[in-house]
């Protein structure tokens, strides 16, 4: 009886957990306090950080508990993940979830979302610089995308190993826009240019939000058709929204499918992240470089919307290259919170849409480009 | 036959409604083809649809033999869709082949009571047709 | 391998470039042909107004054969203007349009309403403004189509 005492209390938790376990705890316990207490993307950091205590629970190997054990239930589910299902069906929500409107009305401000994007592709070159395989290299770039659901798209594709900490670092920053965003906003502007008010958006008709997603997905797939399961879903969404007579479809992915996946997403994307995958040096340099993708992308589209008044003659607030990071709509609201904290009557938000959603757009195209160059 | 925005910008009576008012009305109509004696509304039957001239004559017969004609593109026939006790009025027979704009008279309806602006704009018109028609006073001419 | 030789041999700056020019080609098409779809869609809702425009070009063109066309309708109401009038002076003024049409239909004449409507056109019929119909009395000084 002893004996089996003794083995009993050598199986439990307790007796397997070592210090990185505690760590992950930690970080998992941080997650969900910062979604309940400061409101930071609840519902990805919920889901997330309840994941990391999941998958940070010692458990015995063999016995079909843990994520990477190829019978446990953890395993089945995070097979959305990997497999892409998770992010495409995420994309089919914000589809049906978004007006399009702001970007049909002034689709020059398209060109900041286009801008944002060579926060990717400098990133990439950074990962690649500091020693990470190209495919994760890509991976760890797409992070500059600050879309949590096409990094974890490509990730899967190219680096599943790497998925738990590319995705942890995606949703932390993306999580921290309202953090990282605002000092770099503030170093490449002037006041004066903070407080140029954009002229009123033109009324945007049905029939042109009908249209723009058949021939938004047929463009962009037909150039990029790596981003077909992405863009494919996105537009699909938006096309279900927009056609009415299929509300009930829309109202379906807005709201139970994409709550759905997004649960099992964040849960299974925080279980990944058992301590033995995710401490480790790699996991380090993943953060890096994420940080600084995220600098680098708000810089580009701030620098490109600079640029861009160079040639316009009724000048654009360059605090909308801001937006252009996808991270919707997080960064749009950032645009309006610092645009107002310098004219408190200056509204931007309806204007930083339009930047923020071809930011999407864009990430998803750059990362079908890398998953086309590197995929095969 | 669906409408387009351009016929119903080109109808004086919805000349003042705005772009995205006219927009959903469009959305509504059907545009359809009349012949020569065509019945296309029945006094005393329900009031189903709601109908805009687009091109054609008409004639609108009411009791004791009583008529008024319809020439004009844009004159309504079948303003009891948003009338109580929604039934027709009058007889509307097509004089001449023609086109007109037809409407569900339910969901003109609901369109009409989920938007307060717009139905001030609609009913002032509708009201104005009616108390023309009533005594079965003039006819509308070129 | 790291630094600028681990980009270079994994093809990095080549990759790069041509991503970030790929995601701006896409973009820019996009909003060049999103641009394009309201100015598409104003034209195509006004089509009536411009064939009506074109339609007018060709009338003028072909004043002649118009002229010709409106001689045979005159014939047609002038045809009419006899059987109405028996058919008016039975009923009495002022008269039932309704009543008028089907007696017209019961006595042979073709296509009744398209002819009654005709002779309102003309200025045979006037509306007694109480809902019935009258016979022009000015019927000669009517200016025939």
């Amino acid at each position: 009886m002893e004996n089996l005492l003794m083995e009993f209390i050598s199986n439990t938790g307790f007796a397997m957990a070592d210090y990185r376990h505690i760590i992950m705890i930690t970080i998992g316990i941080i997650f969900i306090y910062l979604g309940i207490a400061k409101h930071y993307e609840p519902l990805l950091l919920i889901p997330i950080g309840f994941g990391i205590l999941i998958g940070n629970v010692p458990v015995f190997k063999g016995l079909g508990l843990g994520l990477y054990e190829s019978n446990s239930v953890l395993h089945y589910l995070y097979f959305g993940v990997t497999s892409g299902i998770y992010p495409s069906l995420i994309f089919l929500g914000i589809g049906a979830h978004t007006d399009f409107s702001t970007l049909l009305a002034r689709p020059v401000l398209m060109l900041l979302g286009a801008a944002a994007q060579t926060g990717i592709f400098i990133t990439f070159l950074g990962a690649l610089a500091l020693g990470f395989a190209p495919k994760e290299a890509a991976s760890i770039g797409i992070i500059g995308g600050a879309d949590g659901p096409t990094a974890i798209f490509l990730s899967g594709k190219l680096a599943p190993h790497l998925i738990g900490p590319i995705a942890v670092a995606a949703y932390s920053y993306m999580a921290l826009v309202p953090v990282i965003q605002p000092p770099i906003m503030k170093l490449l502007t002037t006041r004066k240019e903070r407080l140029i008010t954009m002229e009123e958006p033109r009324i945007v008709s049905k029939k042109e939000k009908l249209i723009f997603p058949v021939i938004g997905f047929l463009l962009c797939c037909f150039i990029a058709p790596a981003a077909l399961p992405l863009l494919g879903m996105l537009f699909f969404g938006n096309l279900l929204r927009e056609c009415v007579v299929a509300e009930r479809l829309a109202q379906a992915a807005r709201t139970s499918i994409i709550d759905t996946v997004t649960i099992l997403l964040g849960l299974t994307v925080g279980a990944s992240t058992q301590a033995d995958v995710f401490l480790t040096p790699q996991s380090v340099g993943i953060f890096i470089l994420g940080a600084a993708s995220f600098v680098v992308a708000t810089a580009s589209g701030l620098l490109f919307a600079k640029f861009m008044n160079l040639f316009l003659r009724k000048k654009i607030n360059p605090l909308l290259g801001a937006a252009g990071v996808s991270a919707v709509p997080d960064s749009a609201r950032v645009v309006q919170m610092v645009g107002q904290a310098e004219d408190p009557t200056n509204f931007l938000l309806m204007h930083a849409m339009a930047p923020n959603i071809s930011g999407v757009i864009g990430s998803a195209i750059g990362a079908g480009i890398l998953w086309s160059f590197l995929g095969g | 036959m669906t409408v387009d925005i351009g016929l119903i910008e080109s109808l004086d009576i919805l000349a003042d409604l705005k772009y995205v008012e006219m927009e959903q009305l469009t959305s509504l109509m059907r545009k359809m083809k009349v012949t020569e004696g065509e019945v296309i509304t029945r006094r005393g039957d329900g009031a189903h649809a709601f109908f805009i001239v687009f091109s054609g004559d008409f004639m609108v017969s009411f009791n004791d033999g009583r008529a008024i004609t319809l020439h004009n593109k844009g004159d309504i026939i079948g303003c009891s869709t948003v009338v109580a006790p929604f039934n027709y009025t009058g007889t509307a027979t097509a004089l001449t082949n023609g086109e007109v704009l037809s409407m569900p008279g339910q969901d003109f309806l609901s369109l009409i009571k989920s938007d307060p602006a717009l139905s001030d704009k609609i009913m002032k018109k509708i009201n104005m047709i009616i108390s023309e028609r009533s005594p079965f006073l003039g006819t509308v001419t070129r | 391998m790291f630094g600028l030789d681990a980009i270079s041999t994994h093809n990095g700056w080549h990759m790069a470039a041509l991503g970030i020019s790929i995601v701006f080609t896409g973009l820019v098409l996009l909003s060049i042909a999103v641009a394009q779809i309201h100015k598409i869609l104003q034209i195509y809702d006004k089509r009536d107004t411009y064939i009506k425009r074109i339609k007018n070009i060709f009338r003028k063109k072909n004043n002649l054969e118009s002229n010709s066309s409106d001689l045979s309708l005159s014939e047609k109401v002038n045809g009419a203007v006899s059987q109405c009038r028996i058919l008016i002076d039975k009923m009495g003024e002022p008269f039932s349009l309704p009543r008028l049409i089907n007696l017209s239909e019961k006595y042979g004449m073709s296509h009744p309403y398209s002819t009654i409507n005709d002779l309102i056109n003309a200025g045979f019929i006037v509306p007694d403004g109480k809902g019935y119909f009258l016979w022009n009395q000015d019927d000669k000084k009517i200016i025939r189509l």
